[in-house]
């Protein structure tokens, strides 16, 4: 009977403790999911980092392109210091992230013969950001709301019912022209 | 010729401006008012015996509906895919097709009158416009968008030939365009005017991104690649627009 019971409390705490230890694991994940996906998956790959060196090594080590995209700009600077007739090194570099309240955005330049041969922006991919910034880059131009009044043919503005439309600017074409 | 017709719940005024016998220009008015009204009776959700109404009332199915309301539904579902959910046929709950339908009927309209003989008109149902060819002075039409605060006064003034011209705005019928992700009224964008081919796109586009509010900007100006070009005001008097909107000088 006793050991019946104290097997059925060993159950139940180790039940209890699963349940804890999964709700305390868990528990803090959530909050703080959206950054570290980017970071597992880098671990990811260091932890098996010679076959992706090698491979992406493997074209040329004087070939900017691959490799020293991955790394940060003081490597890069020293890793490939061919120096063109503009004074640039080849290479990929980044810019420091910037912030702004929509995520980062980081640029990245590519220089080879001494000249900026591409320019790339990473923005964040994820939730209202993805909607807000992309478009961002080439956005409607800000101007200043004019009032006026002129000759027209016809006025567009919202929906406007039969009643609004007595008072309306439309009606007065119509009439007009009637 | 130019006539006014009260229908679908507001005005919509025809402008034919080719220089055809006034017969033939009244017998495409009549051809075209007929469309509009027959376009009332079975798609207005006011009207208990519309088609969109038995559809409501699950009388029919939408696979025994005619071909005209199964291109509506198709459109409307196209939309919301389209607009990340912000045009939404069915926003107030029961179907509603309303917000796609004027534009359509009048885009066919357009048709109607361009296959019978009429090149150069303009119509305008409530403030929603497609234009064909050239004004009666034999330049393009005038269009002008509405001042957001001052009913009398012009915010923009286009010149548009075979194009729509929509617009959609908080100002005139208070807070009836909604924001299906808060639940809450469209807040932030004012009024959006969108122009562009086809004008039950151009008049579904606005009112989406009246929807989206503020985030509705970056959204409008992905569409000038595919044609749309847009202007649009804030709530707070800010007003922008896309570099192709084709603006007098």
């Amino acid at each position: 009977m006793r050991r019946s019971t104290a097997a059925a409390i060993g159950t139940l705490t180790g039940a209890a403790l699963i349940v804890g230890v999964r709700l305390s694991v868990s528990a803090p994940v959530v909050p703080s999911a959206a950054p570290p996906v980017v970071d597992l998956a880098n671990s990811g790959q260091d932890a098996d980092p010679e076959p992706a060196a090698s491979a992406t090594k493997k074209p040329s080590s004087k070939n900017p392109t691959t490799a020293p995209a991955e790394e940060n700009t003081d490597d890069e600077a020293d890793a490939s210091g061919e120096a063109g007739g503009s004074g640039l090194k080849n290479g990929i570099f980044k810019g420091s992230a910037a912030k702004n309240p929509y995520g980062a955005i980081q640029v990245s330049i590519k220089i080879s013969g001494g000249k900026i041969t591409a320019a790339d922006a990473t923005y964040p991919v994820t939730g209202d950001s993805a909607t807000i910034n992309p478009p961002a880059i080439a956005s409607l131009k800000q101007g200043t709301l004019k009032a006026q009044s002129a000759d027209v043919d016809a006025v567009s503005g919202a929906t406007f019912t039969s009643e609004s439309y007595v008072k309306s600017l439309q009606a007065a074409i119509d009439q007009a022209t009637a | 010729m130019h006539h006014a017709e009260h229908v679908m719940g507001t005005v919509v005024s025809i402008d034919l401006a080719d220089n055809l016998p006034e017969d033939e220009l009244r017998a495409m008015i009549d051809d075209v008012c007929g469309w509009l009204h027959e376009v009332d009776r079975r798609f207005s959700t006011y009207r208990e015996d519309s088609e969109v109404s038995r559809l409501r009332r699950r009388e029919i199915n939408p696979a025994d509906c005619s071909t005209d309301m199964r291109h509506v539904l198709e459109a409307c579902a196209d939309l919301w895919r389209e607009t990340d959910g912000y045009f939404d046929a069915y926003a107030a709950g029961p179907l509603d097709p309303s917000g796609y339908v004027k534009g359509w009927s009048v885009e066919i309209a357009s048709a109607r009158l361009a296959e019978a003989g009429s090149v150069n008109h303009c119509v305008n149902a409530g403030g929603d416009i497609r234009a064909r060819g050239l004004s009666g002075t034999g330049a393009p039409w005038r269009v002008g968008i509405r001042h957001p605060w001052e009913a009398d006064k012009l915010s923009w003034v286009l010149t548009v030939s075979d194009r729509a011209v929509a617009t959609s705005g908080t100002y005139e019928r208070g807070d009836h365009v909604f924001n299906p992700r808060t639940g809450g009224p469209a807040r932030g964008l004012r009024s959006v005017t969108v122009v562009g081919p086809d004008l039950a796109l151009a008049d579904a586009y606005a009112t989406a991104a009246l929807a989206m509010g503020e985030p509705g900007i970056a959204w409008l100006a992905k569409l000038a690649a595919d044609g749309y070009d847009s202007a649009l005001v804030t709530d707070d008097g800010r007003a922008f627009s896309s570099a192709g909107l084709p603006a007098a000088v």
